[in-house]
């Protein structure tokens, strides 16, 4: 237990500087890329930014107890674990979400396959990172 | 004698009670001119994230008004009593969600008319000199808030002999006590501030 919460918390540190950093840079990179956000579907008051940034955490720990009960099904070198590991998530999890959310709300096909390749990058480098925490 | 008098004066004296007031409570020279308000008057918002900026519109007036201006002298300030009341769900800026995230912000449910209320104008505009400026006070009611402002007027001739009034104010959503939007945990902002110019497309009746 104290294994999981360990690695989770230390993936969830390297997830929050990578992913809102990135997301920081991205959107003053390409803004052009983003301007489907200021949709009213999405939460524009403010209220729910404690959650928006607790994400980091919450996929961490998530990925982070998965692992622990399935890492023996990851074989070979540390990266290798994390990309399998990250390609299981994104069948298992993302694929399914992503089609239910692109099937039921008004969002651009552009805006779902980011939001996939995001979330694959995420279980990605956890999953490397798991692969050397624990082993 | 005095009785025989009095019967004669009593509905004299009657008809001047009746009439003193209308004179007495008539304005001084006040010349009352009928402005109405065609469909062709517009209003339109300039705003900016800090990733684009936007500028969304009401195209049409669909409901003409009729305001009334008291000229007290040809150079002097008028007072103007009269308003337009614009539907918040005609706004569109040519982008469609763009166009629905600005009326949810404007809380056009909850309040669906923008109200712009004309109070006076620094003089009454003078076709022969279109350079000079011209102020005025209006009080602009949005998301349920009344808010008193002086605007900059420029004025023109239309093709069709109407007056075309062209106002511009810079406002805050927070006037409003309105948030300017925010998403994905405040990476993209909306500024607070807005220029907004509103169109008068004026037909004058004296």
């Amino acid at each position: 237990m104290k294994r999981i919460i360990l690695s989770g918390l230390i993936a969830g540190a390297i997830l929050f500087t990578l992913c809102y950093g990135g997301l920081y840079i991205g959107i003053r990179l390409f803004p052009v890329l983003f301007m489907d956000y200021n949709n009213p579907l999405f939460n524009s008051d403010g209220n729910r930014d404690v959650f928006f940034y607790m994400h980091a955490f919450i996929i961490s720990f998530a990925l982070s107890w998965f692992w622990d009960r399935f890492k023996g099904l990851f074989q070979g070198h540390f990266v290798l674990r994390g990309l399998e590991f990250g390609f299981v998530y994104a069948m298992v999890s993302l694929l399914p979400v992503m089609w239910i959310t692109f099937s039921s709300l008004d969002i651009t096909f552009f805006m779902v396959l980011s939001w996939f390749l995001y979330g694959f990058f995420q279980a990605v480098i956890a999953g490397t990172l798991f692969a050397k925490l624990n082993p | 004698m005095n009785s025989s008098s009095g019967p004669l004066i009593r509905p004299s004296l009657l008809l001047l009670l009746i009439l003193l007031p209308s004179f007495a409570f008539k304005p001084s020279h006040a010349d009352p001119v009928k402005w109405i308000l065609t469909k062709e008057c517009t209003l339109k918002v300039n705003g900016s994230t800090n990733i684009n900026k936007f500028s969304c519109i009401v195209p049409e007036y669909v409901q003409p008004d009729t305001l009334i201006c008291y000229k007290e002298n040809k150079n002097g300030p008028l007072k103007i009593s009269g308003s337009m009341a614009l539907d918040v769900q005609k706004f569109d800026c040519k982008h469609a969600v763009m166009t629905n995230d600005l009326r949810k912000t404007l809380k056009a449910k909850v309040y669906p008319k923008i109200i712009i209320k004309f109070l006076n104008l620094s003089k009454y505009p003078d076709l022969y000199n279109r350079e000079e400026a011209i102020k005025g006070a209006v009080t602009i009611e949005l998301a349920g808030i009344v808010k008193h402002f002086e605007v900059d007027y420029k004025y023109t001739m239309t093709g069709n002999g109407n007056l075309k009034l062209i106002g511009t104010k810079q406002v805050n959503f927070s006037d409003f006590n309105i948030s300017p939007p925010r998403k994905l945990g405040g990476m993209i902002k909306t500024n607070n501030e807005l220029n907004v110019e509103f169109v008068l497309n004026i037909k004058t009746l004296n």
